[in-house]
């Protein structure tokens, strides 16, 4: 069921942007945050929440600016493949160190690994560009230079292709039983042990997916915006991720997808009247959420399919 | 994959083709859009809101005035205090829609070096109205414009005016904000020195972080350094808090110090007499050329009236960006046979415009960067206003501070030496 | 060389005083109520802005200059009435029980909230009230100008920490609250008015958070943004002294203040990186911080 309101879900935004070609760039950042979402869902799935995940949406976006300026790659396959290994490397390094701890003190690791990124981000002016970030250019797919439209274009329907495989992937994921011992470790991580499961390393999984979805988004948002700077990393970003994945819901792959989408085009939308207000209109949507509807927007969907014959 | 490459090279022809369509239409518009590009919120919006408010002023005069060529202009601000990645997304926005034909963008030199690249690919004419840093027109463009001058010329006036008014200096502190036009400043500020007096030493270089509200252990810091000098080109909110702490803790009486945005804060804080400031350009609304202005002094009066305050160099210069805009239009409808131009026309008309502003002459060279002459001073008090205003003043003439086109901005300091401050105007000349 | 010693020392502890304040807050509230406000920060900016506005405002009225002084304190107060009790009875209390990540998440909702009002009730320009500074003058310490009134904010830290730790030790209802911190299913059995003692703490922690906020206005200016960057900063104190812990959170208050003035006198490229490096490489050797307790997964 799931997969059929996946793919329902990628026909609907494959032709969106013809009907709406101004919503492109917005559906773009959308998939791109959603992805990171979905990495976040996965970990809030083992009851951990992080506030530093921002980081390897970071890492994925600096390593396709940095390759881009320093090592001259310009492929977009390349860049994608290159820049979200990296992200995963990270999560692998890091992870292996912060899956140690539960509750508070993962967040808190995670909060304190990305400020020191973010500010060495910010600080290391010769190397980062400080706080005016890094340029990321157009790049080349199949050698061929493209004009910005096309690439465009190519960026959004790679992105929809690639958040569909990976949703599917991470779909998969969840429902063997190295996803399933995510829910247990939540419910009974000692019982979990007891059966021999080693705890450890199924968060390391976990976390090194999940910080190979931001670092792809990362990668993608870099190319769609073209710029990469600092926030990208900081605290506020983080909960932001936290917050989509939430609202969206943590269910199935799809809820933190519909998150994003969700948000980035009501943003849009409302920019001319709620501008002053949006802080305050997700704010009071997400305490909303979490109080009525615990499954978030996708629960919403999916208790109407239920209860429908 | 071969398909997917025969795709890709039909989409890139489509692609092309609606500009071609595009740039015959030439039927006049209801209005002209205009994205305007600064600070409105947070402590950078102090030096931000004068500027917006210097634009929605001079719409008000142009458009009083029938706009142009009869078509009023019709501003879109915004708020570069969201951060690049919602700058960005705002003028993809704003140039997306055809109705915006002129982006004025932007205030932050980090932010003007984000929207060149993305202003090229969408083809809209941009100018930048505040982007100094000397980084932005290193590439080529074509529809990207600084008809303001840049941070070579503007730090070289003050290590001129600096040697010329205290030519014993040997310690020089350094304290600016860390971005772009920090470094920039300081690298320019550096290398002039050091071409015009190699002993100076720089016995501390500070960056704090953009809109860091306390700078109390920096100014610890910068008084254990013991400098002859303090230079800074801390700005907005940054440079109010720098005052406001530097001076009850002696800064200002044991350095000289140098604020190269310093006449932004004249009206606000305190200023000591003796500080050098100045104004990155020709941009004082009280210099004597434009106090023989009339046009000038009708509009910093009537500025006063309306927001409480006199305009400020950030005002002047977005007034200045307008003007230049609308004499880019006339040019292009001039060339045009007086049909409305296309985004690319205007871009060509802004080509070696020349044009009069408020407070001078502007120059668009070919390398589509501006040429504007260099005021600096130093504070005095004034008999007409209860702030100081700037005195001793001098006017270098823009072209003199400039490398020439294509020339590296540092090689070119480099292979200055003292006698170059011989050929200068001295402080004081400009009454 | 002690010369030099003496400013270094001066700088970092000024620099701690700032804070101080706002992390104890951050600990106090965690050690009570078990959560970690995230929305804390916000009220060290509402504390700040209504500080600045009040001090404005009696200058601007004509009022005593020297009224500046109390204005400090009352504004906090004022801020610790308004919020303390109101979010916690509505918001706060929900979550207790809950999971972190509800507890994080109901808080980072209220900092959204919290970040939007005071765009609407306070602007968005920065504000400016130095009077209380410019009132107490400076002194000179090594060679170097200090304001009075950063001396003046090293010793308000002192007596907060005195003053916490003699609340606690020493009254009825800090008696209660330490009850609370150490067993709190114990402390309800014998009759303790938990409700009583959460609200308490929380508006506390408030006021701590309001206090520090307030009491940097003098020497700093107030811009959006501010709350955003004061939270982690506090986290990053609070952490490395261990959540929960007063003391702790002093001492790591001077370990960063001090970090941060090293950074700026001798690699200035590291200044704001000082505070989180010293978090990791404490949390990499102590997790749960420097005076923290180890506490069992919960089975």
């Amino acid at each position: 069921m799931p997969l059929l309101l996946l793919l329902a879900g990628l026909a609907v935004m494959a032709v969106l942007p013809l009907a709406v070609p101004w919503l492109q760039f917005t559906l773009t950042i959308a998939l791109a945050k959603g992805l990171a979402a979905l990495g976040v869902a996965v970990l809030l799935r083992a009851g951990l929440i992080s506030i530093g995940h921002a980081m390897f949406f970071a890492i994925g976006a600096y390593a396709t600016a940095f390759l881009m300026r320093d090592l001259a790659v310009t492929d977009f396959a390349t860049l994608i493949v290159a820049s979200t290994l990296i992200s995963a490397l990270s999560g692998l390094l890091f992870g292996a160190f912060l899956v140690r701890y539960r509750a508070i003190f993962f967040a808190m690791l995670n909060l304190a690994v990305s400020m020191v990124l973010f500010s060495l981000l910010a600080k290391l002016y010769g190397v980062t560009g400080g706080t005016d970030g890094i340029r990321v250019a157009t790049p080349s797919v199949f050698g061929m230079a493209l004009a910005r439209p096309v690439f465009a274009d190519v960026l959004y329907y790679g992105g929809l292709l690639l958040a569909g495989l990976v949703g599917f992937a991470v779909h998969r994921y969840l429902k063997s039983p190295l996803g399933a011992a995510l829910s247990a470790i939540h419910t009974n991580e000692v019982r979990l042990e007891y059966l021999g499961v080693s705890a450890w390393s199924v968060l390391l999984v976990a976390y090194t997916l999940s910080a190979t979805l931001a670092g792809l988004g990362g990668a993608i948002a870099a190319m769609a915006i073209g710029h990469v700077v600092p926030e990208f990393a900081f605290w506020t970003e983080s909960g932001h991720i936290v917050l989509v994945a939430v609202l969206g819901g943590i269910g199935g792959v799809v809820g933190p997808f519909a998150g994003s989408i969700f948000l980035e085009v009501v943003q849009t939308l409302a920019v001319g009247f709620a501008a002053d207000a949006w802080n305050l209109i997700i704010g009071l949507a997400l305490i909303g959420v979490i109080f009525f509807l615990p499954r978030g927007l996708y629960g919403l969907m999916e208790t109407r399919r239920r209860t429908s014959p | 994959m071969r398909l997917l490459k025969r795709y890709l090279a039909a989409a890139a022809l489509i692609a092309a083709t609606p500009a071609i369509t595009l740039a015959q239409d030439a039927k006049r518009p209801e209005t002209l859009g205009v994205g305007v590009f600064t600070f409105t919120s947070g402590p950078a919006a102090a030096y931000g809101l004068p500027g917006r408010n210097g634009a929605e002023f001079i719409i008000e005069m142009i458009n009083a005035d029938g706009g142009i060529g009869g078509v009023p202009l019709r501003a879109t601000f915004v708020d570069e205090a969201q951060g690049a990645e919602g700058v960005i997304s705002e003028f993809r926005r704003l140039a997306g829609d055809a109705s915006n034909q002129v982006m004025i963008a932007a205030l932050s030199s980090a932010n003007c070096l984000a929207l060149a690249p993305v202003a090229e690919q969408m083809q809209v004419p941009t100018i930048g109205w505040n982007c100094d840093t000397h980084q932005l027109l290193q590439e080529d463009y074509d529809y990207v414009f600084r008809p303001n001058g840049n941070t070579i010329p503007e730090f070289m006036a003050y290590a001129a005016y600096l040697l010329d008014k205290k030519p014993d200096v040997s310690r020089v502190a350094i304290i600016n904000p860390d971005y772009a036009f920090g470094h920039d400043a300081a690298e320019i500020f550096k290398a002039a020195l050091k071409a015009f007096k190699p002993d100076v030493e720089i016995v501390a270089e500070l960056y704090p972080r953009l809109g860091a509200s306390s700078f109390q252990t920096e100014i610890s810091r910068l008084s254990a350094a013991r400098p002859d000098v303090i230079f800074s080109n801390l700005w907005g909110g940054d440079l109010e808090n720098f005052v406001r702490q530097a001076q009850p803790r002696g800064l200002f009486t044991t350095s000289q110090v140098v604020l190269a945005l310093g006449e932004t804060v004249l009206q606000r804080v305190a200023l000591p007499e003796g500080v050098i400031v100045g104004v990155l350009g020709d941009g004082w609304w009280m210099s004597p050329t434009s106090m023989a202005n009339e046009k000038t002094q009708t509009f910093a009066e009537a500025y006063r009236k309306k927001y409480g305050e006199y305009p400020v160099f950030p005002t002047m210069k977005m007034a200045n960006t307008f003007l230049i805009t609308k004499a880019a239009y006339e040019k292009a409808m001039k060339a045009n046979g007086d049909a409305w131009p296309t985004r690319a026309q205007v871009a060509e008309a802004l080509k070696g415009l020349q044009t009069t502003t408020l407070t001078g002459e502007v120059t668009i060279r070919e390398d589509n960067d501006g040429i504007v002459d260099q005021i600096v001073g130093t504070t005095v008090k004034s008999a007409k206003h209860d702030f100081p205003v700037i005195g001793d003043m001098v006017r270098y003439e823009g072209k003199s501070l400039m490398p020439p086109v294509g020339q590296d901005p540092f090689k070119w300091i480099s292979g200055l030496d003292k006698s170059f401050l011989e050929t200068l105007p001295k402080p004081g000349s400009y009454k | 060389m002690l010369q030099s010693l003496v400013p270094l020392l001066v700088d970092g502890l000024a620099n701690a005083a700032l804070i101080f304040f706002v992390a104890v807050g951050l600990t106090l509230v965690f050690s009570v109520l078990r959560i970690l406000n995230v929305a804390h920060g916000s009220f060290y900016s509402i504390g700040a802005y209504a500080a600045a506005s009040i001090g404005l405002w009696i200058v601007s009225s004509g009022f005593s200059p020297y009224l500046t002084f109390p204005a400090l304190l009352l504004s906090a107060a004022l801020v610790a009435a308004l919020f303390g009790p109101l979010v916690e009875r509505t918001l706060v209390r929900w979550t207790y029980g809950k999971s972190e990540a509800v507890q994080i998440l109901v808080t980072f909702g209220l900092f959204l909230i919290l970040e939007d009002l005071q765009r609407m009730v306070f602007g968005v320009q920065s504000l400016y009230e130095d009077t209380p500074m410019a009132l107490l003058g400076i002194t000179e310490i090594g060679g170097i100008v200090y304001l009075n009134y950063q001396l003046l904010l090293i010793g308000l830290a002192a007596v907060v920490i005195i003053g916490l730790r003699l609340l606690i030790r020493h009254t009825r209802h800090g008696k209660f609250l330490a009850a609370v911190v150490a067993d709190r299913e114990v402390s309800q059995t014998l009759g303790i008015d938990t409700n009583r003692v959460f609200i308490m703490a929380f508006a506390l922690g408030v006021f701590l958070a309001a206090l520090g906020g307030a009491l940097a206005t003098p020497t700093s200016g107030v811009a959006p943004g501010l709350g955003a960057e004061t939270v982690v900063l506090a986290f990053a104190v609070a952490a490395i002294g261990g959540l929960g812990q007063i003391e702790g959170a002093a001492i790591a208050a001077v370990i960063v203040g001090l970090a941060r003035v090293l950074a700026i006198y001798y690699a200035p490229a590291l200044d704001a990186v000082a505070p989180y490096l010293v978090m990791l490489v404490v949390l990499l050797i102590r997790p749960y911080g420097l005076f923290g307790s180890v506490t069992t997964r919960r089975i």
